[in-house]
């Protein structure tokens, strides 16, 4: 899931909780849903490591992207 | 002479004015201030002259700002047209742009360029379009061997490594500078058009002289950045610098690292949210489970003599484990690498129902509080503590705290 769709979700599951109107079963079944979500999240936000491709283009026009190494 | 034409003098001027205008029409004209005077109007009435002649001439007020304070004996750069001021017959010049010489050319041009292209909507705030607030994939435009692209590709490491960069080399100085700009521009559009979504692209180069700058004041490359499908951040030379690119961007940056640092959001920032996020989750949960938990059990005991026994039971068995659900959650579970972490998603995945409260464990807090103790010094000897147990609770008072 892109970080912004896990954050609108977990907002939305917050909300949900903070309302407190769900019976306590199921509060804590989305409460693991949104943990779940919260740290798979900070997990890809931990792990990402910047990726840079070069585009180029052929004879042909054709665009490709190419993994470039900066240094 | 019959057949010779007969001028009223207004005709005269008139022609003659028609003439200088269309024929001679706008010019670059060099030569020494004499007898500048700024009128009550505001308009600057001066002339200019060479070694064998002069000119009259007039700059009204209101046109783009004068570069410099017109001074007897200054040489300058006029830009404007020939006429005829036709009340007096006078022949002069009406300038639209002075400067001295020295600042050259390229400024003037730059001036005029800006002027034509605002007037044409090409700098029109509406026009501008907003940057995604967490991009996934970034379009940079520079040269591969200047300064710009490492400090954008530093920044962007270090505060949102979560985009994919995309890099369309370019040279960014030089004669076939701008025509290379606009292609890479161009790439990039396609490039985007082509399904691989790229959310903006940075364009731009480092500091140098304003020769160095030229290319970002093209009219080509102006026209390649206002056609762009794709928003684009402008990022040329050092703070002071200001290019036609800027004004035609969809965002102005500074520097090459403050327009990555200013289309990107601080990976920190979003760890912060989703972990205070995490922590209103815990807090909405804790409050509900301490509000609803005691009057759940009273309510299943009293079910005892309507219902089997068998069957209050196994209700008491999912709250239990409800609650041991709940308190396996700390917010270090959230910590990175921690063994917390791996030890709550451990107790997440477990089906089997033994609950920790009937394996022997119980939660203590203190008396008429909501959260449990997590530290014995959190209840000083005397302080009345209650323990809830898998069945039933007990209400204590502290005789000794020892730490660990």
């Amino acid at each position: 899931m892109k970080i912004e769709q896990a954050l609108a979700k977990l907002e939305e599951i917050t909300a949900t909780l903070e309302r407190g109107e769900l019976p306590l079963d199921e509060a804590i079944r989305l409460f693991e849903e949104g943990v779940a979500l919260a740290s798979e999240a900070k997990r890809d936000l931990d792990a990402a490591r910047l990726r840079i491709d070069r585009v180029i283009e052929d004879a042909k026009g054709a665009l490709t992207a190419e993994p470039f190494d900066v240094s | 002479m019959n057949d010779e034409r007969v001028y009223t003098v207004t005709e005269l001027n008139r022609t003659a004015r028609g003439l200088l205008e269309t024929e001679v029409g706008e010019v670059w004209l060099k030569g020494e201030v004499v007898a500048p005077k700024t009128a009550a109007s505001g308009h600057v009435y001066f002339a200019l002259k060479d070694a064998e002649s002069r000119i009259d001439a007039v700059r009204f007020r209101g046109r783009s700002p004068l570069l410099a304070t017109l001074e007897e004996g200054m040489v300058v750069l006029v830009f404007g047209r020939v006429t005829v001021y036709e009340p007096n017959g006078r022949y002069q010049f009406v300038a639209s742009l002075v400067q001295p010489v020295g600042a050259g050319l390229l400024h003037a041009a730059f001036e005029r360029l800006k002027e034509r292209l605002r007037e044409e909507g090409l700098f029109d705030p509406e026009r501008k379009r907003p940057l995604p607030a967490y991009p996934s994939s970034i379009g940079v435009i520079t040269s591969q061997s200047g300064a710009a692209l490492h400090d954008v590709l530093a920044v962007l490491g270090r505060r949102w490594p979560l985009a994919r960069v995309f890099f369309f080399p370019s040279s960014v100085q030089g004669e076939t500078a701008p025509a290379e700009l606009c292609t890479a521009l161009g790439r990039a559009g396609r490039f985007a058009h082509e399904g691989r979504a790229l959310d903006f692209v940075i364009l731009g180069r480092g500091g140098g002289s304003a020769e160095d700058l030229a290319a970002f004041n093209d009219e080509r490359v102006a026209r390649a950045v206002h056609a762009s499908p794709i928003p684009v951040v402008s990022a040329v030379g050092h703070d002071i610098d200001v290019s036609i690119t800027d004004f035609v961007a969809d965002v102005r940056a500074p520097t090459p690292s403050a327009a990555a640092e200013l289309s990107t959001p601080d990976r920190g920032d979003v760890r912060a949210l989703i972990l205070g996020k995490a922590d209103r989750m815990r807090t909405a949960v804790e409050a509900r489970w301490w509000g609803t938990e005691r009057s759940l059990r009273v309510g299943l005991r009293a079910s005892l003599v309507r219902e089997p026994r068998r069957l209050v039971e196994a209700r008491e068995q999912k709250l239990d484990s409800l609650s041991g659900r709940l308190l396996a959650f700390p917010r270090a579970a959230l910590e990175p690498r921690s063994e917390r972490l791996r030890h709550a998603e451990d107790v997440l995945r477990l089906t089997d129902p033994r609950r920790p409260l009937e394996r022997g464990y119980s939660i203590t807090r203190i008396a008429g509080k909501t959260t449990p103790l997590r530290q014995a010094e959190g209840a000083p000897p005397g302080t009345e503590i209650e323990t809830v147990l898998a069945s039933g609770r007990l209400r204590s008072r502290v005789e000794e705290v020892t730490e660990t």
